[in-house]
């Protein structure tokens, strides 16, 4: 009887969770075009770079100043340890 | 309808539908090995070599509940390892809905599904038969103790 209490105190823990998740900020994921609607892009076709500073898989880092003049294809991917 | 009748009806259900579901995977696995053909299950050939084996694992697993509704005072830990793959099976569900990768192939479904898993559970804990019943083969007859 008391094992069984405590299963069923563990499964309405999960009901409850599974009920508050989509109002929950901090596990809030989604659609990703949900997940990002609070972020408002700085980028815009036609539109200037924004300062940046990244490095490459050697350590060398480039800026935008340095990929001026040339053509450039960003790509991003989400890291392993996101 | 008694508890224990309750809980044989849904061991019973429950090994069908698993059985039938565990088919549909394999059959999914077959079809796919044809030249140019669709899959059904929208992956691989390494989604399907796990789509074909938790097909198998799934009718293996259709037989235990199958057993579990025919005796179930005799298969009682059926019964147990069920309730504990079904929340299993919803922990894994939250984990995708929050993670997010899922959310395009699954949707709200994900919730859903957790919902019913654990309804599930919660059923099957209070109706499977105790370890007295169990024991004594069957209900325990009224009045009478250990």
């Amino acid at each position: 009887m008391i094992l069984r209490g405590l299963a069923t105190l563990a499964i309405g823990g999960l009901l409850t969770l599974n009920f508050l998740l989509p109002s929950m900020k901090v596990v809030a994921r989604g659609p990703e075009n949900l997940v990002r609607s609070d972020l408002v892009s700085e980028l815009a076709i036609g539109g200037s770079l924004p300062p940046l500073e990244l490095m490459d898989l050697q350590g060398r880092t480039y800026t935008r100043e340095d990929l001026l003049g040339h053509r450039v294809l960003l790509t991003f991917e989400r890291s392993v340890d996101w | 309808m008694n508890r224990v009748r309750l809980y044989r009806v849904l061991m019973g259900s429950l090994g069908i539908a698993f059985f039938l579901f565990g088919m549909a995977l394999i059959v999914a696995f077959f079809l796919y090995q044809r030249p140019n053909s669709t899959p059904l299950v929208t992956t691989g050939p390494i989604g399907h070599y796990f789509v074909a084996f938790a097909g198998c694992a799934l009718i293996g697993w259709a037989g235990g509940l199958v057993g579990a509704a025919r005796d179930p005072w005799a298969s009682r830990s059926v019964g147990t390892m069920t309730i504990f793959a079904l929340v299993l099976m919803a922990v894994i569900r939250l984990v995708a809905w929050i993670i997010g990768d899922y959310y395009e192939f699954a949707g709200e479904a994900l919730r859903a599904e957790v919902t019913a898993f654990l309804t599930m559970a919660l059923v099957l804990i209070w109706t499977k038969p105790t370890v007295t019943e169990s024991r004594s083969g069957g209900p325990p007859i009224p009045g009478g103790g250990e």
